[in-house]
């Protein structure tokens, strides 16, 4: 179970023992002890309860039996409850009647008990608190950790972990308990009557066990292994249509079908694999059980027909087994549960336990305005033991400034700019904002004091005006159009059918490219950050709408220090300060007048947008210098 | 402002219905897919009769055992009991193993021929019916759906019959025993199904809520997880956290209403069963002392009660599961009644060459009626032109290029390629002699080679290396991890757009197609992979008729006719000098576009 989440997260490793494990999750159970002992003593006296209900029934058999035939043996009445010596036997009987229909009414409420405070326990006590702790650790992490783990694996650490690791609590230890006091209970009962014949009619369990565990042990692979080959024919479905183009312009359809056709094949052939195996395992288990009754007729009946065991015994004894064979099968669940609850538990505990690696100082600097001013003095910074993504950065920008960054992939463009909300800090040197480090500052305070434009707009699934409103949440309508209006995306919201409350869709697909962005733009300028950051506005922006971007930029840049990544030459030539960055290094800096004198990657880049064909040449043969 | 998250989920498929009431029409399409598994579907109702009457008859062997030598003291009698009891039991384990391995494998033979079908009846659909509908549907109707009526034909039929067997087997030996006592029992059952199938509605109910709040658990999630940048960025830590918590206190309101329901219907299936255990014991027990009835028949009545009785949920979660796979059935047949907008007219031309000529007539087309996206477009284009196609977003561009690559037919006019109406033509052929590269690059699971080998599957190795090595980017391969086997993640997720977009193009050229259509990428890539991308696409459109969406100047600057859209209609063409001294709409992109 655990192989496909070792591989997906690096960091997963056994860092806390199985040992350490438990004893948080003991813990966490003693947390809800309360509702934990409800659950478990209301089960006790169930279990009970359910031994005599059916207790009773073979000794109305034996009374009416022994009424019959006087030389058959005397009912057993069960902890010395024996009848007053008046009472007829039809009278016995009502009373039997009476009580089994007594306490399987009280049975049926304390049932419906039973399940409320299990579902308490884990609907309302432990899943939501658990889900809410990760949600608010995950959210403070840095940035790192989401570098480190695919996102699915995250999701799964708040959905699927946290749902393993509460098994744990009412799969493993209650139901544990529960299981271990009903066999005892069993068999104290079954032995008391007839300790030869108990021992008889459970020899066959631990077989039974055996075949249980080993089948689970079987399965678990083969399942796993169905789920992947499930998902591989998903896979070609959604491909199939997303791409239905692709395949429709090469004319591949039949390839295509034929392709679906055998994801499919082999899902069929894999489960049928599974099929012969459930098909024999159940009925082997139904086999096992049944011969345990088998033993019991023959010996029992053996007894009984000696005269040495009541015939209502007899009976009981039939029904006790059934259920005595039923807790040894959830044996091998529970011991499955375990497994699967102490990996997931140490999934969660791995994220709860995670450094928050950029934290807020101890006494942090509030100023109370900000001007824009930056200095960075010889700042690298490196993700780990891998090559510095930036080296020894040093340079000013005064407030108001616009200062664009040109590079190529992996240069280090969108690492520089995303020293300055501190979602990493510098592994050596230091950034200043008017003159103060900003690993001193407040930490939301320098946040809402940085606005940030990114690449892909990422908008959420909720209104406009609420998407707009992200970062102050109890922003009014007056504000949020202002916002709008500065990013040049009021008019066409107003267009929209339903203005500023239309939803966006997942992706925010209903928008094109450049509405989107307008409005990650003015998300950014609501808050009148003193500085601002766009991480290539323009980048899945089409060409012939990028001046509507542009324009937007212009007009929220305005005394802002601003950084903007660029690739586009119209971008470019806007920014007071050019920096050419290459393997994290500044390579040359100026003005667009000052670069294009120059020999180097700006010009180059230049001319390259312009169309010019031995430039084109010449770069593509030559590489960059 | 608050709470508003749960307000905008209206989650895809919350509009399908859960259950359908049970229809003729779709039993009997149901019972067609059987047939070609009809040698498997008839041993498995021998199968099934036969667990009908072997398993009461296991109740009532031991029944007699109990009633006959162990009452009455015949130590011998008891062992043959048992023998006979383990032969007959074990024979009865025999017939289950192929009852339920059938059972399963016909279900799932039944699933993979109606996916099959299903999937075969998409790929035949033209393009415009995959703009009205969501991907998310067509998995759904090929996996929940699908499975909806796998549950249908390999249990509701089977285990109802099954269930009705030993009910009726039972039965009918109680009411051999004793009928009177058994008439009572039979009063039981409405009240039984009536309990069963009011719990079972609700629970549907509730499990359906379940998962709606859960998928907007999981949708929060997923957003904040890919946003996360954002919410940092942007301080929203602890206004996210009080939505996440009141998401996911929602979400346990629908689990504890599950849980509320459970806890009721159990307990009250298992009450029924105490209730009659009572009614047994004084009733049957007032008969014996009376004696109208032996005490054997009060120990057979217990046994065979519990048979009996536990039949009647069975059938009834059966029937709720049959409401479900109705459900499902007619979601599925639907999609499989689907009728294709057109498809190729019966004697189509199948092209097995191309020039490359291509020719608009005045042709105008609509994707919603009413709503015209090309008016009189007419232009014609020699073999091994280039056509530039300009214009802002919206003009009808991308529309122009679908028709040439006949995924559409134009509503009013003519397309001709190489003097054929488009109309006239194999839909197969001429997209086998078009090589396309779409705008999104979209690329498919698998290698480098497989995604180039798309368009051409029987190509060679060499073939494939071929088209790569005359786009110059070979070396641009070679880097690539593992080179021609590098693995291309969902949606080409682990190449950069750059390499994306060459794959795509030695994917377009590899049959050597005649006439190129090219959405070119808008996204901005850096400088040196811009520099190859251009040398490509040179070479790539060399010789051949095509037609590009031009983004890049270099582009429309080579470009042999310009074409400049505006509004579904041509409004200026020529080429780059003329169209710049026109200083009309093109004078106006270029100047937009240079950033003058």
């Amino acid at each position: 179970m655990s192989a496909p989440q070792t591989l997906t997260d690096g960091l997963a490793a056994q860092s806390t023992s199985d040992s350490q494990v438990l004893l948080r999750l003991l813990k966490l159970a003693w947390r809800h002890r309360t509702r934990c002992l409800a659950v478990l003593g209301l089960q006790v006296v169930l279990l009970v309860l359910g031994v005599w209900g059916l207790s009773f029934g073979g000794l109305g058999v034996d009374v009416l039996r022994h009424h019959l035939e006087p030389a058959a043996p005397q009912p057993h009445w069960p902890l010395g409850l024996t009848p007053p010596a008046g009472l007829s036997t039809w009278q016995t009987l009502l009373a039997l009647g009476g009580l089994i229909l007594g306490m399987g009414l009280f049975r049926g409420f304390l049932n419906f008990a039973y399940s409320m405070q299990a579902g308490k326990l884990v609907h309302i006590e432990i899943v939501p608190a658990v889900r809410a702790d990760v949600y608010a650790k995950l959210q403070r992490l840095s940035f790192r950790f989401f570098d480190a783990h695919a996102s699915g694996s995250i999701i799964n650490r708040v959905t699927r972990d946290v749902q393993l690791l509460r098994s744990f609590i009412d799969g493993v230890m209650i139901n544990g308990i529960i299981m271990c006091l009903s066999l005892t209970l069993y068999a104290v009962y079954m032995i008391s009557t007839h300790p030869w014949l108990t021992a008889a009619s459970l020899v066959l369990s631990p077989v039974l066990w055996v075949v249980t565990h080993r089948f689970s042990k079987w399965a678990q692979p083969e399942y796993a292994k169905n789920r992947k080959l499930v998902d591989n024919m998903v896979l070609r479905i959604a491909e199939g249509t997303k791409g239905i183009q692709v395949v429709k312009v090469f004319g591949q359809e039949k390839e295509e079908h034929a392709r679906f056709v055998a994801a499919n094949h082999a899902v069929k052939e894999q489960q049928t694999a599974i099929f012969k195996a459930v098909s024999v395992y159940g009925p082997s288990v139904q086999f096992l059980s049944q011969m345990n009754v088998a033993v019991l007729l023959g010996y029992g009946g053996w007894l009984v027909s000696a005269g040495e065991l009541s015939l209502g015994s007899l009976i009981v004894f039939v029904g006790l087994l059934q259920k005595f064979g039923e807790q040894v099968r959830s044996m091998a669940t529970v011991v499955d549960t375990l497994q699967q609850s102490l990996s997931g538990a140490r999934r969660v505990f791995e994220v709860l336990d995670a450094d928050v690696e950029v934290q807020c100082p101890v006494d942090p600097v509030r100023p109370t305005q900000i001007q824009g001013g930056l200095k960075f003095e010889r700042v690298s910074f490196g993700f780990g033991s891998e090559q510095a993504a930036l080296t020894d950065l040093d340079f000013e920008v005064k407030p108001g400034q616009c200062v664009a960054i040109l590079g190529g992939t992996g240069s280090g463009k969108s690492t520089l700019l995303s020293l300055l909300p501190r979602f990493y800090d510098p592994t050596a040197g230091r950034i200043l904002l008017d003159g103060v480090d900003l690993r001193a500052l407040d930490l939301d305070v320098l946040r809402r004091n940085v606005g940030v434009v990114f690449q892909e707009s990422l908008l959420f699934s909720a209104t406009i005006a609420e998407n707009i409103a992200f970062g102050k949440p109890e922003a009014s309508q007056a504000d949020i159009e202002r916002a709008a209006k500065v990013a040049r995306a009021h008019d066409f919201i107003m267009a929209l059918p339903e203005g500023y409350d239309s939803v966006l869709q997942e992706a925010a697909t209903n928008l094109s490219g450049g509405q989107k962005q307008r409005i990650a733009i003015a998300r950014a300028i609501l808050l009148e950050p003193a500085i601002l950051l766009l991480d290539d506005p323009t980048a899945s922006v089409d060409p012939d709408t990028e001046h509507e971007v542009l324009e937007a930029v212009d007009s929220a840049t305005k005394n802002r220090t601003t950084f903007i990544v660029a690739h586009r030459l119209s971008t470019l030539r806007r920014a007071d300060i050019i920096f050419v960055l290459k393997e994290g290094r500044i390579v040359q800096r100026g003005t667009h007048a000052e670069l294009m004198d120059q020999s180097g990657l700006y010009s180059r880049t230049a001319r390259l947008q312009t169309g010019d064909s031995e430039e084109l040449a010449l770069i593509a043969l030559g590489g960059v210098a | 402002m608050k709470g508003s998250y749960t307000r905008h989920f209206a989650r895809d498929g919350a509009d399908e219905a859960v259950q359908r009431p049970i229809s003729f029409a779709m039993v009997k399409r149901l019972y067609h897919y059987s047939k070609a598994h009809r040698g498997l579907r008839n041993w498995l109702l021998v199968m099934v009769s036969l667990r009908a009457i072997q398993v009461p008859l296991v109740t009532w062997i031991i029944t007699q055992i109990v009633v006959g030598p162990i009452t009455q003291g015949k130590s011998e009698g008891v062992l043959w009991g048992v023998a006979g009891f383990v032969a007959f039991e074990l024979f009865t384990e025999i017939v289950c193993v192929y009852r339920s391995r059938w059972a399963l494998m016909f279900g799932e033979a039944i699933v993979h021929d109606l996916r099959n079908d299903l999937h075969r009846h998409i790929m035949s659909m033209p393009l415009s019916f995959f703009q009205r509908r969501k991907i998310g549907r067509f998995i759904s109707r090929m996996t929940s759906d699908v499975d909806a009526v796998r549950t249908g034909v390999q249990d509701v039929v089977f285990v109802s019959f099954v269930q009705s067997g030993q009910a009726l087997t039972a039965a009918v030996l109680m009411a051999y025993y004793d009928w009177k006592l058994f008439l009572l029992m039979l009063g039981m059952v409405p009240i039984l199904w009536a309990i069963t199938r009011y719990f079972r509605s609700r629970l549907m109910q509730a499990y359906r809520q379940v998962q709606e709040s859960f998928s907007r658990v999981t949708v929060t999630l997923v957003e904040s997880v890919t946003g996360i940048r954002v919410i940092q960025g942007f301080v929203r830590e602890e206004f996210n956290g009080q939505l996440f918590e009141d998401l996911v206190a929602d979400h346990s309101k629908y689990n504890m209403r599950v849980a509320k329901q459970t806890a009721a219907l159990l307990p009250l299936l298992e009450f029924n069963g105490q209730l009659f255990l009572a009614i047994i014991l004084v009733l049957g027990g007032a008969q014996v002392l009376d004696g109208d009835v032996s005490l054997a028949t009060i120990i057979r009545f217990l046994f065979l009660s519990t048979l009996f009785f536990s039949a009647v949920p069975a059938i009834g979660g059966q029937y709720n599961n049959a409401l479900t796979a109705m459900a499902g059935a007619e979601r599925v047949f639907d999609l499989l009644d689907a009728k294709a907008d057109w498809t190729d007219k019966p004697g189509a031309t199948v092209l097995s060459s191309l020039e490359g000529r291509v020719e608009f007539r005045d042709v105008g087309f609509e994707y919603v009626p009413g709503r015209p996206v090309l008016r009189h477009v007419s232009f014609e284009v020699k073999a091994g032109q280039t056509v530039a196609l300009v214009g802002p977003t919206g003009s009808g561009k991308s529309s122009m290029i679908k028709l040439i690559g006949r995924l559409y037919l134009p509503g009013s006019g003519s397309v001709f390629i190489d003097g054929h109406d488009s109309r006239d033509l194999d839909g197969q052929s001429l997209a086998h002699r078009v090589g396309t590269v779409p705008q999104d690059n979209f690329l498919f699971t698998g290698t480098v080679r497989e995604n180039i080998r798309m368009s051409q599957p029987d190509a060679s190795d060499a073939a494939v290396e071929e088209a790569v090595r005359s786009l110059g980017m070979w070396d641009l391969v070679n880097e690539l991890p593992h080179g021609f086997d590098t693995q291309v993640g969902e949606g080409g997720g682990s190449l950069s757009l750059g390499q994306r977009q060459l794959i795509c193009f030695a994917r377009a050229l590899l049959p050597d197609p005649k006439i190129i259509i090219l959405d070119e990428a808008t996204s901005s890539v850096d400088a040196v992979t811009e520099a190859r991308l251009q040398l490509a696409l040179q070479k790539l459109l060399h010789g051949r008729t095509s037609f590009v969406i031009a983004h890049r100047l270099s582009t429309i600057r080579h470009a042999d006719i310009i074409l400049v859209m505006s509004d579904g209609q041509i409004v200026e063409r020529g080429q780059h000098a003329e169209l710049v001294a026109q200083k009309g709409a093109y004078f106006e992109l270029h100047r937009q576009f240079v950033g003058e």
